[in-house]
């Protein structure tokens, strides 16, 4: 018999390190010259440099690090791709297995915590010109701690009644707790950034009053509508998006029981995500359906592993072809890419993880839209309309969450080039 | 960006900007390795040392010691004094002054006879560096006139320091061997003779390890060996125990140390500078992982000093020498007894087997739990403390007073790493 993980939905996928399990972890590093690692990550975090601080015993010095290129470094730590990043790029694999990058990265982070360190400083005189950023996802909370590092008064307007966006309402807490998140997003709060909550941009306050008010303007709102297939017996109840089904878990903190045999239908990280959850949320069956095969699926490695250890199975080459029921969802019909195969499976819950999409953004303001229907920007993350920038999901399509940080700093860099111009004329 | 604390202290005289020096070895040899360290943050360097005599090496040179998979715990070295002409290493001296005016330049001499020591002195005076030390110390030389052997007499030690001392006004400092059971006699000669500081220690007579091809130490030089200095981490506490010695020694007490052996991290760097040293020297750890070292020394010796509110060095030098006292000072009256915590408790036993065969009995071992128990006979040792792998699993417990003896305040180590 195959020894499955039994665990909640608010209980943590892996232990931390221990100040002696991270020094023995950080031993194993080669202190590279040229570390290849600290080259690999889209948000330029430098692992070489804070594990040797790490092996040096100077535990400060590396949460220092990492903080200061990155204000996400907590949820970070958590929820990069390492395997298909720093530590792919890892020396350490040429004799043996990479160093935990991740893991270490994590500790240091507690650390900074524990130790009540505030690594993250204003500087003494503002700027005195305000900037708003509108989401209050990983894109905007990088963009909105970068500004007021260097003196804007920044404000963010989020929709939701919480911060964090997709860290808050995307992610199964297994993988990203909710503390973790916290404890990043009052780093940005020490940086004198203001949040107003429940507050939507052209709804609550419009486009226009905002361009008035501040001198740049940030979109970082992040990708919400759902997607659903356009198959037979699509609207039926129990049919649901992933994003949706992912906030609801989380607003839930647990209590939300999905029903107890459900369908994940996906091969990225958000359907892994969606399979956890529906798990420790008290799910009896989880069988995630990808169209492709493992090695075509986008999701990484480690969460296929994941949703493995709990018991969620995973069929691949079979595509949705219709939703069974009459007044609710009661199975999922398949068909095989082979053309011949086909499956019908009994079920309580169906959740679509085929990726999300914008809402119209036009609607907001006369953006330029890409192929994709999303906001178009160019390498500075300017959009058509002088004086807003965009960046993150809204902007790249679903990416991961450090390359929505990586463009938040982008955008915050050539939001001050733009507001100095402006004050020279 | 990031953490900023004033590291800089008066070292016999000289401003510098940080105590963290190289010390006369490899890591110091020419001009783009000192270069090249300055840029990466060393306050200063003892120049290689320099000779009338140019060395002729061995190869290979080095070997190391492990344990358990943990490489460079001990480090052995036979390189004697620098191999390049006098006058290149003078002349890297004085280019490297110019284009580091901040840095601090220790010319690091030995020289054969009075003679000798005269000679490289005054060559140092021309050449203007900051301070001079003398190699009393090197215990691989080619030469019984030169290095440890000289460093184990006083009456040379004296002789050379005068030497130099009458030579130059550059204050001149002794560097010392610990290839010696009481230090405090040549560096007191050292201080009759002129010099003003006074650092230790150098390498420690080696053999690290025995090559079963061959049948004889490492390295392997064509099928021999021979004894050389030892360094490193390995060498740490022989360092703290002779820098304790001197700074505790009456005559001795205010001169300035500097304090050399083993020093990789800021807390080993603290620690010299909390036995009263002012100024660290550092080669080991440079050469199993560059001069990039220093980084972490400054870093994390600043993050301390703001976690602790310390502004300077100053506010905290030689703050531990005064609670090294003599053994038969030390409170007798009283043993702490280890408390085991139930819950981190992993069950490995190790706490049992080495209190059983290298204690005092004191643990029975409760097999169906796998737990140890604590029984009447413990002494207070704290074996099972040191050989628990987990972190504060065993602690300092109960204080038990021996029978008639007076109780008074005991102040404890709480937190172990």
């Amino acid at each position: 018999m195959s020894k499955v993980i039994k665990s909640t939905y608010v209980s943590e996928a892996v232990d931390g390190f221990t100040p002696r399990t991270a020094m023995e972890e950080a031993s194993r590093c080669l202190l590279c010259h040229d570390a290849p690692c600290s080259k690999s990550c889209p948000a330029g975090t430098d692992p070489a440099k804070f594990i040797r601080s790490i092996r040096f015993r100077n535990v400060k010095g590396a949460a220092e690090t990492i903080r200061e290129n990155n204000v996400l470094g907590g949820s970070c730590a958590r929820v990069c791709p390492y395997d298909r990043l720093c530590e792919e790029a890892c020396s350490r694999c040429g004799i043996d297995k990479p160093i935990e990058i991740g893991k270490l990265q994590r500790f240091a982070v507690e650390q900074e915590e524990a130790l009540h360190m505030n690594v993250l400083q204003v500087p003494a005189t503002k700027k005195g010109v305000k900037v708003a950023c509108v989401g209050s996802g990983p894109a905007s909370l990088a963009c909105a701690a970068m500004l007021a590092q260097e003196g804007y008064e920044v404000t963010i307007y989020e929709a939701e009644e919480k911060a964090g966006g997709v860290l808050t309402y995307g992610i199964a807490p297994a993988r990203l707790p909710q503390y973790v998140v916290d404890h990043d997003i009052s780093t940005v709060k020490n940086l004198g950034v203001k949040f107003i909550f429940n507050t939507k941009i052209g709804k609550d306050i419009s486009m226009e009053a905002l361009q008035k008010e501040y001198g740049a303007i940030f979109i970082g709102v992040g990708l919400w509508q759902e997607k659903l297939p356009e198959i037979p017996g699509v609207g039926l109840p129990g049919v649901l998006a992933a994003a949706d089904f992912l906030k609801k878990a989380r607003k839930s903190g647990g209590s939300y029981h999905p029903g107890n045999r459900v369908v994940v239908i996906g091969g990225g990280n958000v359907a892994m995500d969606c399979a956890v959850s529906a798990k420790l949320l008290g799910a009896e069956k989880v069988d995630i359906y990808y169209r492709r095969t493992i090695e075509e699926a986008p999701a990484d490695m480690a969460e296929f592993q994941y949703v493995l250890s709990l018991g969620v199975s995973i069929t691949t080459n079979f595509a949705p072809a219709e939703v069974l029921g009459t007044d609710k969802v009661e199975a999922m019909r398949f068909k095989g890419r082979d053309g011949v195969s086909e499956a019908k499976v009994m079920v309580d819950t169906v959740i679509f993880a085929i990726g999300q999409g914008a809402d119209d953004m036009t609607e907001l303001a006369p953006f330029a839209l890409n192929e994709k229907g999303l906001i178009k920007v160019d390498d500075f993350c300017k959009t058509n309309i002088d004086g807003i920038f965009a960046g993150g999901d809204v902007a790249l399509g679903g990416k991961t969450v450090v390359e929505a940080v990586a463009s938040g700093k982008i955008a915050a860099v050539h939001m001050m080039n733009y507001l100095a111009k402006k004050e020279v004329k | 960006m990031g953490i900023k604390k004033d590291l800089s202290i008066d070292y016999l005289g000289v401003r510098c900007e940080n105590p963290f020096f190289l010390s006369s070895s490899p890591v110091g040899s020419n001009y783009e390795m000192v270069a090249k360290a300055f840029e990466a943050g060393w306050g200063g360097v003892f120049y290689k040392t320099i000779g009338i005599f140019v060395a002729d090496e061995c190869s290979p040179r080095f070997d190391h010691v492990q344990k358990e998979g943990m490489p460079w715990l001990g480090f052995k070295n036979m390189e004697q004094i620098s191999d390049k002409p006098t006058e290149v290493n003078f002349e890297n001296m004085y280019k490297l002054k110019k284009a580091y005016p901040e840095k601090i330049m220790v010319a690091s001499i030995m020289g054969s006879n009075e003679e000798e020591w005269r000679k490289l002195a005054k060559m140092c005076d021309e050449v203007g560096v900051d301070l001079i030390e003398g190699n009393f110390s090197c215990p691989q030389m080619t030469s019984h006139a030169m290095g440890s052997d000289v460093g184990t007499n006083p009456d040379l030690v004296r002789a050379y320091s005068k030497a130099v001392a009458e030579t130059t006004k550059i204050p001149f400092i002794a560097k010392m061997t610990p290839n010696i059971t009481d230090m405090t006699i040549p560096a007191i000669a050292a201080i009759e003779g002129g010099a003003k500081g006074i650092s230790a220690i150098n390498t420690i007579k080696s053999i690290t390890n025995i090559d079963l091809e061959n049948m004889t130490a490492m390295p392997v030089v064509n099928g021999k060996s021979s004894i050389s200095g030892y360094s490193g981490a390995a060498v740490k506490p022989i360092a703290l125990r002779f820098v304790a010695q001197l700074l505790q020694n009456e005559k001795l007490k205010n001169v300035p140390l500097s304090g050399i052996g083993g020093i990789e991290t800021w807390r080993d760097c603290l620690e010299f500078l909390l036995l009263g040293c002012r100024n660290l020297q550092v080669t080991t750890s440079v050469m199993q992982y560059g001069y990039r070292v220093v980084e972490d020394m400054s870093n994390g010796l600043m993050h301390w000093m703001d976690e602790r509110g310390y502004h300077k060095l100053d506010d905290f030098i030689g703050s531990a020498l005064g609670n090294i006292i003599p053994a038969e000072d030390l409170n007798r009256d009283f043993k702490i007894l280890p408390d085991f915590s139930q819950t981190k408790c992993v069950g490995c036993g190790r706490c049992y087997i080495s209190c059983y065969d290298a204690g005092h009995q004191a643990i029975d071992w409760n097999a169906d739990k796998r737990r140890p128990e604590l029984n009447e006979k413990c002494v207070g040792c704290h074996l099972c403390l040191n050989v628990c792998p987990v972190a504060n699993c065993i602690t300092p417990g109960e204080i038990k007073w021996k029978d008639g003896r007076e109780k008074v305040g005991v102040a404890l180590k709480k937190s172990y790493e």
